[in-house]
């Protein structure tokens, strides 16, 4: 499961540096090979663990001892997590985009950070004519 | 020796790295960098062709190392120094020059030493917990050269040579012996061996890559077929012949690495000053300083090199975790001799090879690493 965190993160990483490219071009290539119900060859699970694990030991070897023996379930946590967090943030973009509303048509647009404020214009105002009163975005 | 003296000439090791794969490539003194940049700096020529001054330097240069690359193994000429890229090179050469019906090989070849006579006739003698030389007597009776690696890569455990030579000998067979792993670590005396051939890299003892040797009796190498032949192997050439030259140049095909070749001789140079039995017995100390309670040690201990897996915990799991943590740098994986790791039914394990620069103060992290590391298990 490391290899699909690798992927993701190299993935967005190799967007802005090449460097990160060749990772990225392994992460995949190791995310292809467990998909199609192969063995990830290139090592790069076994390298992205050790380096975890690795730093971990130096701070607490009892937490790198639960982190080296729990590797794949917390991997997994964090796939499941990136997943949920990505449909969250799907829906909200699509209810911003079509509602102005990240959480909803119904929803108080005080719980929207991107939610437009809406700015009471003062009737006596120039821009208002006729006596009618217009409200503007500041977005 | 004065090892701390000696890390003042490793300039690598000024960074706070503990390196433990010498086995692989050992690191290079100052000395060694130094007459290699003399060669590019102050006489970047040929050799051998030229007649001009920079030329000559280079041949006097070649000369001297050749000279004492002989000594400095204990052969009798030096024409009977042949350089090569590597020691896989000079095996490469003997297997494909050197004539002979059946070669015997041991159980724990490197690559290098099995892979070039299997388009030849060969068999395999297994060494077990150590060599059996009464079994060695019988089964040589069958076989007219032998090439057996003189100290293995896989755990450092040198073969008695002197008697299986002497044995060979006897029953008509000629000798070889892959000494990748012993030159840089203990003295060899191939005229006290009376090994027929020996073969060696550059980079597994303080010289640069892409450098090695093949050492090999005078009146053997003269009847060997050149193996690679062109520019320097001949005396004269015609559209349809040529006159082949005399040793060493016969094998030395091509423009040669000559700032390999100068560095190589200065790095023997350095090894002989500081002594080839103090370095040996500096490496035993540091793999006894090993704290073994908990590994599975692989092969044969008793060497320079520590050979391990950690139950529970994946060999290259290990490396990379050494070298995550405390920036200790060792190898994994089948080293190289993949048969005997398929033989005996072992993916692979953990080498950490050690060398002159390596101290006791390094193996002690390492200890205290390879504690927290059996913890993961």
């Amino acid at each position: 499961m490391i290899c699909l965190l690798s992927l993701i993160v190299f993935g967005v990483l190799a967007v802005f540096s090449a460097g990160y490219r060749p990772m990225a071009k392994e992460a995949f290539d190791c995310v292809f090979r467990r998909v199609t119900l192969r063995k990830c060859q290139s090592g790069l699970d076994i390298r992205v663990k050790s380096k975890i694990v690795g730093k971990v030991m130096n701070k607490s070897p009892r937490l790198a001892k639960g982190v080296h023996k729990y590797f794949e379930v917390v991997s997994w946590i964090f796939v499941i997590l990136f997943f949920v967090s990505l449909a969250f943030s799907a829906d909200a973009i699509y209810n911003l985009v079509v509602y102005d509303n990240c959480n909803g048509p119904d929803a108080d647009p005080d719980t929207c950070f991107f939610t437009p404020d809406e700015i009471e214009v003062d009737c006596d105002d120039t821009l208002c004519e006729g006596g009618e009163c217009e409200v503007y975005s500041n977005s | 020796m004065n090892v701390e003296k000696i890390r003042e000439d490793f300039h690598i090791l000024k960074k706070g790295i503990i390196y433990f794969d010498s086995a692989c490539m050992s690191l290079r003194p100052k000395q060694v960098i130094d007459k290699i940049n003399e060669y590019y700096t102050e006489y970047p020529a040929c050799a051998g062709r030229s007649i001009h001054k920079l030329g000559n330097k280079v041949e006097d240069e070649v000369d001297d190392a050749r000279n004492v690359i002989k000594k400095f193994i204990g052969a009798k000429k030096s024409k009977e120094i042949i350089f090569t890229k590597n020691a896989t090179e000079s095996i490469n050469l003997l297997a494909n020059s050197f004539k002979f019906d059946k070669v015997l090989l041991t159980d724990r070849e490197h690559n290098s030493n099995l892979l070039p006579w299997q388009t030849k006739k060969y068999g395999i003698f297994k060494v077990n917990n150590g060599f059996n030389i009464e079994k060695f007597s019988e089964i040589v009776k069958d076989y007219d050269f032998v090439s057996f690696v003189f100290t293995s890569n896989l755990d450092g455990y040198t073969i008695p040579a002197k008697e299986i030579v002497k044995i060979a000998h006897e029953e008509g067979a000629k000798v070889h012996l892959d000494a990748a792993q012993t030159i840089p670590h203990q003295e060899v005396n191939v005229r006290k061996l009376d090994a027929d051939f020996i073969s060696f890299s550059g980079h597994k003892m303080l010289g640069p890559s892409g450098m090695g040797v093949l050492y090999g009796k005078e009146e053997l190498l003269e009847k060997m077929d050149q193996f690679i032949i062109g520019g320097e192997t001949v005396v004269n050439s015609t559209y349809d012949s040529f006159e082949i030259e005399k040793l060493p140049n016969k094998f030395e095909a091509g423009l040669q690495n000559y700032a390999g070749i100068i560095g190589l001789g200065e790095a023997a140079k350095y090894l002989s000053k500081i002594g080839l039995n103090e370095v040996h017995d500096h490496e035993i100390k540091l793999v006894k300083a090993i704290d073994t309670e908990g590994l599975k040690v692989v092969g044969i201990p008793g060497g320079g090199i520590f050979n391990f897996n950690i139950p529970g915990v994946n060999y290259h799991e290990v490396a990379s975790i050494l070298d995550a943590s405390k920036n200790i740098m060792i190898r994994s994986g089948a080293h190289c001799v993949h048969s005997w790791y398929n033989a005996n039914s072992i993916g692979g394990s953990c080498r950490a090879s050690f060398y002159l620069y390596n101290t006791l103060d390094e193996i002690r992290v390492l200890n205290e690493e390879l504690e927290k590391l059996k913890k993961l298990g």
